[in-house]
């Protein structure tokens, strides 16, 4: 196993990211009709929520890979080779490849708990995010308390640059904030509470069981979200209990998010 | 200032890790309710997060009328930033390696060195053995005796704290700018002294005050049943300072105004 570690350590996960990037984004470039992009985003893996709960949860890490059109592309490709290469030279290429999943896995969490069922996502800035998360947190924990890092420009820099991202995000709709949000909070727990040397005191383990009680909290909301309309719905079509499917769809009603048809009414004269 | 009791502080120390507990569990109650009742889950759900929202939205409304209206809930929310930010700006280094010195040469100054930082990181737990060991190595060490009173006045231990408080005045009159004798004499005016009214008079002679020693001699006039002294020191804590104070002084302040307007209507 340590054989393999080395090995896989040897390999540039930033520059392997950038090619994944670059060829997915070749794949599902529709070069005939362009309605079809969506079909082929779909099909090499965005995530929606609902996908995660009808049994592909591969989604929430292949939609990080994705991307929706040329300016997307250059965005991500721009910000992975700024914060990249450093933290990968700092952290070694296997951590690095675990800050890339869990931020990707943090952020796709975020889309899963608090999103419609079936808005899509695609697009690696929240493990990006992450990357910009791990970097402050590597800051904070090699000064000589946590908040030293902030007499110096780059860490002051690098927080205006995560606020600016975050602003920008607000403003622009078809911008996922949620995804940067969650994707920003995994990366920088991740370095922060378990990517560190030396051994870990009382305050520091009950942190990390905290955060991974957060991450299965999340993990569960994401395949058991108990109470969204298309679970419910798909609890209902799956029971055949007659009380338990009255039960599901009255509080399919009660989410608010459909309305019951009515009936026909005769026109007047 | 009287600190909060420890069991109010074990709460605050708690409450950051409890709350990420609680939002963990969330999904899982969510379940487990639906799981007899969905509809109730979601209800249950929606009314959680109206609820959450309600209360969010009038604490925040609160709390600003609250800083415009009421001096102490501005001081409060400044006392608090103040110390999150020295807790989260403590340097850790020379905590550690004043323990790492001492298992090279043990010595009383070494011991209340590792007692005052680690006072000063907030880790009463680590300090108190030090503090002990070091005034049982050399008991006429102020610095070590003033240090072990103060933990024991901030642990509520007014007795021996009053007691450690005593033996740093003996030692080394007018300690940390006769901060013992201050401390002194409010640890015995926890204690119901009579004795506390006079030695809290003596640091106001000797070493001025401020707006926390103003507000303590007046709860010892209040208690000896001299309302005119104590409005007079109120007033004296409710003037406006000529520096800025620090947040610990300004939060007495405002206190001190609050009591001044109340000392006003009474007849």
């Amino acid at each position: 196993m340590k054989d393999l570690l080395r090995e896989v350590d040897a390999v540039p996960v930033t520059i392997v990211t950038a090619i994944a990037y670059g060829t997915l984004a070749v794949v599902t470039q529709p070069f005939g009709d362009p309605r079809e992009f969506g079909q082929l985003l779909e099909r090499f893996g965005w995530l929606t929520p609902h996908d995660v709960i009808a049994g592909e949860p591969w989604r929430l890490l292949t939609h990080a890979y994705l991307h929706g059109g040329a300016v997307h592309l250059l965005f991500n490709l721009a910000t992975l080779f700024a914060f990249g290469p450093a933290l990968e030279r700092s952290l070694g290429s296997v951590r690095f490849l675990l800050l890339y999943v869990v931020s990707a896995l943090g952020g796709a969490l975020a889309v899963c708990c608090t999103y419609e069922p079936n808005q899509p996502v695609v697009g690696g800035s929240g493990a990006l995010f992450g990357m910009m998360g791990a970097a402050m947190a590597m800051n904070m924990r090699s000064g000589r308390h946590v908040l030293a890092c902030l007499d110096f420009d780059g860490p002051r820099r690098l927080l205006g640059a995560i606020a600016a991202n975050l602003v920008l995000g607000f403003f622009f709709p078809m911008i996922s904030n949620t995804a940067h949000v969650g994707g920003l909070l995994a990366g920088f727990l991740l370095t922060f509470l378990w990517l560190r040397p030396g051994d870990a005191t009382l305050a520091l383990q009950r942190w990390r069981l905290a955060s991974l009680a957060l991450l299965a909290g999340a993990t569960f909301s994401s395949f058991v979200p108990a109470t969204r309309i298309d679970w419910l719905a798909m609890q209902f079509e799956a029971t055949d209990d007659p009380q338990r499917r009255e039960a599901l769809l009255r509080a399919v009603y009660r989410t608010g998010k459909v309305v019951p048809v009515a009936e026909p009414q005769p026109r007047g004269r | 200032m009287t600190a909060a009791p420890p069991s109010l502080r074990a709460v605050g120390r708690h409450l950051p890790i409890a709350t990420v507990l609680l939002v963990a569990v969330w999904p899982f109650a969510l379940w487990l309710l639906s799981r007899s009742d969905p509809e109730l889950a979601v209800r249950f759900e929606s009314a959680v997060y109206h609820a959450l929202r309600t209360l969010a939205f009038w604490l925040l409304a609160a709390v600003g009328v609250a800083c415009i209206v009421f001096p102490p809930a501005w001081a409060g929310l400044r006392l608090f930033w103040s110390r999150l930010w020295r807790s989260l700006s403590n340097d850790q280094a020379p905590l550690r390696r004043a323990i790492s010195e001492l298992r090279h040469f043990e010595s009383a100054a070494r011991h209340a060195e590792v007692g005052r930082l680690a006072r000063l990181r907030q880790r009463d737990d680590l300090a108190r053995p030090h503090l002990e060991r070091a005034v049982e190595l050399d008991p006429t060490h102020a610095g070590s005796w003033y240090q072990l009173g103060l933990l024991q006045f901030h642990a509520g231990q007014s007795a021996v704290a009053a007691e450690s408080f005593r033996r740093v005045e003996e030692l080394d009159p007018g300690h940390a700018f006769g901060d013992a004798l201050l401390l002194r004499g409010r640890a015995l005016h926890a204690l119901g002294d009579p004795e506390a009214l006079a030695l809290l008079v003596q640091h106001q002679r000797q070493h001025g005050g401020s707006p926390r020693s103003h507000v303590w001699l007046a709860d010892a006039h209040l208690r000896a049943g001299d309302r005119d002294a104590a409005n007079a020191a109120l007033q004296l804590a409710a003037a406006p300072p000529r520096l800025r104070l620090t947040a610990e002084e300004n939060w007495f302040r405002a206190w001190a105004r609050v009591r001044c307007l109340g000392s006003r209507r009474t007849p």
